[in-house]
């Protein structure tokens, strides 16, 4: 049993509230057709791995605010230290989501390592994170999110989720998305623009 | 030799708020020292290229933050400086502490040669890091200054000023002890 993203990602954007979304790789463009906050940022044209890492850094610069990151179980996989710097970090306002397809699936849905046997939520238990959820069905995971956005993080939230078929990520004028038009430095430039309270909502 | 004491003072008078990287021998001093001192926020990661997607994110949040880092792990940094820190126009300083850069020294290989090959990048009596930490850095477009003693330490000013005007990352290769 499987979530589709749309299950993922629907109730999040209706709940999201002032939180910042970073999103990644097969989030990326479903994220985008849902939302179009300023608050938004899309971890695109960016390095291979490391949303997570960018979200931490805004998660304790912006400590009174929800840092939201979309992330998918390939990334996680490129850089799984990341769960132990987080706790480490004592960021308590970062929500990390784990999108479980198994699949790297802008390249062509290759398994990523281990597909079928990560625990992502147990390797978050172990790296300390206080709070993890794991679902994979989609009226659960709506039930419980409202608690999961207002609890002390870090949290971690594992979903299973079906695989997709989204291509590879551009930038640039032509595309749909909105967070995707702009250039990754005027995206970061923007988002920064947006915490300091000199950009639009 | 560079007194860390003076690093500290210098990262102060620019607002540094936080110190992402990884702890080497050479470093030890400073981030005892960094550990210590009211309004900068030390943070330990697992690996360094995580340090420029924190460092470009806590700068995106409003923060000012830089990299402390040996040049073994910039150099296992690559697509995280590259895609983070430089592609989003960060102007961020990072810290390199140079290992092997006495050893260089003492075989007359400093500068380094223009042209590496792999007789010498294996040579057991030089440290192949230390050979190629300016090259990589001038093939990722990364501008640096380099400290070796304390009348050096303006040259992290230097580089603060070079990485604002430049919106990109600058580094500072620390290439003396610190005491």
């Amino acid at each position: 049993m499987s979530l589709t993203k749309e299950e993922v990602l629907r109730p999040l954007a209706r709940r999201r509230g002032d939180a910042v979304v970073v999103t990644t790789m097969a989030a990326v463009r479903p994220w985008g057709q849902l939302s179009s906050s300023a608050l938004d940022f899309a971890s695109a044209d960016s390095a291979m791995g490391h949303a997570a890492d960018f979200a931490l850094g805004l998660a304790l610069a912006q400590p009174h605010r929800k840092v939201i990151c979309l992330n998918g179980d390939g990334s996680m996989l490129m850089s799984l230290g990341t769960l132990v710097t987080i706790v480490a970090s004592g960021a308590t306002n970062l929500v990390l989501f784990v999108l479980q397809n198994e699949r790297y699936e802008l390249t062509g849905n290759q398994l990523v390592p281990g597909a079928g046997q990560v625990d992502f939520a147990g390797l978050a238990r172990a790296a300390g994170f206080p709070h993890v959820h794991s679902f994979q069905e989609a009226a659960a995971y709506e039930g419980a999110l409202p608690a999961i956005l207002e609890s002390a993080g870090p949290v971690c939230v594992a979903l299973k989720v079906e695989t997709g078929t989204s291509g590879p990520l551009d930038r640039g004028p032509a595309e749909p998305e909105a967070y995707l038009r702009p250039s990754l430095a005027e995206s970061a430039h923007a988002l920064r623009r947006a915490l300091a309270g000199r950009g639009s909502h | 030799m560079i007194r860390a004491r003076l690093i500290v003072d210098e990262l102060r008078r620019h607002g540094v708020t936080d110190v992402v990287g990884l702890p080497d021998n050479a470093s030890k001093i400073l981030l005892e020292l960094l550990g210590a001192e009211p309004g900068i926020r030390p943070l330990t990661v697992t690996r360094e290229g995580e340090a420029f997607a924190i460092a470009s994110g806590l700068w995106v949040g409003g923060r000012a933050p830089v990299v402390l880092v040996q040049n073994t792990g910039l150099l296992e940094s690559g697509d995280a400086l590259r895609g983070t820190a430089m592609r989003m126009r960060v102007p961020l300083v990072c810290l390199v502490m140079v290992r092997g850069h006495g050893l260089l020294a003492a075989r007359g290989l400093q500068p380094p040669p223009a042209k590496l090959d792999a007789g010498l990048l294996s040579r057991s009596d030089v440290d192949s890091v230390a050979l190629l930490t300016e090259p990589t850095l001038r093939a990722w477009s990364v501008p640096w200054e380099v400290m070796a003693n304390d009348a050096d330490v303006p040259r992290i000013g230097a580089a603060f000023r070079r990485a604002r005007e430049l919106e990109q990352p600058v580094a500072v290769l620390i290439a003396g002890e610190t005491s």
